[in-house]
């Protein structure tokens, strides 16, 4: 059952997931020409000044790119199981709705931790070749919120999806873009430090709310 | 696993509306605090204080005596030198000693701490440059340094570690009994002053150091702290003067000046500073130093000789954000407000704020009472929905919004 409702999600999702992590990957590519050709015109001293003292943000286009890629395979998994109410059928089969919602939701999650595994050790490789420790570890600070907003905004948007009644659907939109903003607060490099943490458990804790959707789902509220 | 997914759901909405709706309150009715500007004048020995209310600027003295803009600027005249030079009034002699535009300028300063400085994150690699190139401007050096286990500069171009240079320093520092790493490191990471004076580092017994590079060599000079003295912020100043090299904050939350090659530490005069929350500006010149500590609603200010002995203090405090007609609205509406940001900090977290008294209580009380009837509209029993209640009861709206946007509908 677990590989017939993987390969279901792959069918979905594939196209989508190696062409948006190949885009996260350009995008990491893309800040690694402009900081090579800035160190070309700057000297790399004046450019690791900008950084470390100007707070110079070289990643900051990568800001939205994990958000835009959890937001676009939560749609892209989710949409075609309440057009026609296709995800009926799915909780007919002879297996716990939940357990088939959490395989759905962890292929999700595997999938975009591979995307984001890719593009985020892309980032810090590219960065420990021209950047020292100091800065790598303060771009890591920052850069991790974007991630896990990716993951929440995965989670969210798979629960907005699926909950049938319209009303309900835009409150929990507007009470998850409200949360969302948590993870992109303006800061200094390193300013992120203190609250990483707290965000990787809140995220952690967002994953289970799937089973809040499904539960109201089988109990007929479509 | 239903139950905790939707309480995790309806934490998460208190946490966001916790944030959003006093944002939102306060962008809507928040009016701006008058926060008075007072300086000491070495004319008049008396604090200057000027005012920005109504729309209006009133110029007074701590007895009461009003200023017109110039008459204020006349009473102030190492403050505004340069208006007073335009108009042709700046005068000859102040307290008998004759005036020279060279004179005042150099002894001029201003220093400004908040907060936010002290509780932020480091850089944890800085500039060391040239303290005597000969050259007019200062340049930026090819490398960076750290100091962990040892002093390491990392030459930017190939972000490699210069090892000669590294070893160098590493031994100079070893051989003044330098304890790694280092706790802190203050300097002026800039080339935008007058001159490199390097940085003052704590090691890691506290022990206080004072590093620089001189033709290319180190050197390093050992400053004698008090025993039981530690500092928690240091911060390098670059005044024509050339008195001191820094101010520092010590650990018990006095302030003292580092003096230039003497490296003396004077404790200045200022009583019931608190770095954590308050702001500290320092304004010297020919005559006095006027030291301000401002916190919310308050302010401290004190003027020093120049031999830094208190000569005057003057206190204000004005209302409170909390106390104004929106602060009490708010505290009838909101039992806690939850920010991201804090002026007093470079960090991002959760910063709650306790709403003052408990107004709020009532607000708490309608909102069980509607969510009761809510309850019963659906046909639920409220025996069922307890914890709802206790939600509301002690989150109050951010808790009533949040358990029904995710409603307890389907779990009787």
């Amino acid at each position: 059952m677990f590989k017939s409702v993987v390969y279901k999600e792959w069918i979905k999702t594939k196209w989508f997931l190696i062409i948006l992590t190949f885009i996260g990957l350009l995008a990491v590519g893309n800040i690694f020409l402009k900081v090579q050709h800035n160190i070309a015109f700057n000297d790399a001293n004046k450019y690791w000044y900008l950084i470390l003292f100007q707070n110079h943000h070289y990643f900051k286009s990568l800001k939205f790119v994990p958000l835009f890629i959890g937001l676009l395979i939560a749609l892209v998994q989710y949409v075609p199981e309440i057009m026609d109410k296709r995800i009926k059928l799915t909780f007919h089969l002879p297996i716990n709705e939940n357990k088939i919602l959490m395989m759905m939701l962890g292929y999700g999650f595997i999938t975009l931790l591979a995307s984001y595994a890719l593009m985020f050790f892309a980032f810090v490789g590219l960065s420990n070749q021209v950047l020292p420790t100091e800065i790598v570890q303060a771009t890591i600070s920052s850069i991790t919120p974007w991630f896990l907003a990716g993951f929440a905004a995965y989670f969210l948007v798979a629960l907005v999806v699926l909950e049938a009644i319209w009303k309900y659907r835009i409150a929990y939109f507007v009470a998850a873009s409200a949360f969302m903003l948590f993870y992109f607060e303006s800061s200094i490099p390193g300013g992120y430090n203190l609250i990483n943490l707290k965000l990787i458990l809140l995220t952690i804790a967002i994953s289970i709310s799937l089973s809040f959707s499904a539960y109201r789902f089988r109990k007929g509220e479509m | 696993m239903k139950k905790i997914s939707r309480y995790i759901l309806v934490f998460i909405a208190i946490l966001a509306t916790s944030v959003a709706l006093p944002k939102l309150y306060w962008l809507a009715f928040e009016k701006p605090i008058s926060r008075p500007f007072i300086m000491y004048s070495s004319l008049e020995h008396d604090f200057m204080i000027q005012r920005h209310e109504n729309k209006q600027f009133h110029r007074t003295d701590t007895k009461g005596n009003t200023y017109t803009r110039d008459e204020f600027e006349q009473k102030l005249p190492l403050f505004y030198v340069r208006q007073l030079l335009i108009s042709g009034i700046m005068p000859d002699t102040i307290n008998g000693r004759a005036m020279d535009t060279h004179e005042i300028g150099k002894a001029r300063s201003s220093y400004r701490f908040k907060s936010s400085y002290m509780i932020a994150p480091t850089p944890g690699l800085y500039p060391l440059f040239e303290s005597e190139s000969g050259r007019a401007n200062l340049e930026m050096p090819e490398d960076f340094f750290r100091i962990t286990d040892r002093m390491e500069f990392v030459r930017a171009s190939e972000n490699i570690i210069s090892e000669k240079k590294s070893q160098m320093f590493t031994t100079v520092l070893n051989n003044r009994g330098f304890d790694f790493p280092a706790a802190m490191i203050a300097g002026i990471p800039t080339t935008r002053k007058s001159c490199d004076e390097g940085y003052i580092v704590v090691d890691n017994s506290n022990q206080m150091f004072h590093i620089k590079m001189v033709e290319a060599e180190p050197y390093v000079a050992k400053v004698e702290v008090p025993d039981g003295l530690t500092f928690k912020f240091i911060a390098c100043v670059d005044f024509s003067d050339k008195k001191y090299y820094s101010y520092l904050i010590s650990s018990d939350n006095e302030v003292y000046i580092l003096t230039q090659d003497e490296y003396e530490l004077i404790k200045l005069p200022i009583e019931g500073f608190i770095p954590e929350k308050e702001e500290l500006r320092i304004y010297g010149n020919l005559f006095n130093y006027t030291v301000i500590s401002r916190g919310t609603s308050s302010l401290k200010v004190i003027a020093l000789d120049k031999e830094y002995n208190k000569v005057d203090e003057y206190t204000e405090s004005w209302t409170k954000l909390s106390d104004t007609k929106a602060g009490k609205a708010a505290s009838f509406i909101f039992p806690v407000e939850l920010n991201l940001s804090n002026l007093n900090s470079s960090f991002i977290d959760f910063y709650f704020e306790r709403t003052k008294g408990f107004n709020w209580l009532i607000l708490n009380l309608l909102l069980m009472i509607a969510h009761f009837f809510i309850i019963r509209k659906t046909g639920l029993k409220p025996t069922k929905n307890l914890i709802d209640f206790a939600v509301i009861a002690v989150t109050g709206i951010f808790g009533f919004l949040a358990v029904n946007i995710f409603q307890n509908k389907f779990f009787d």
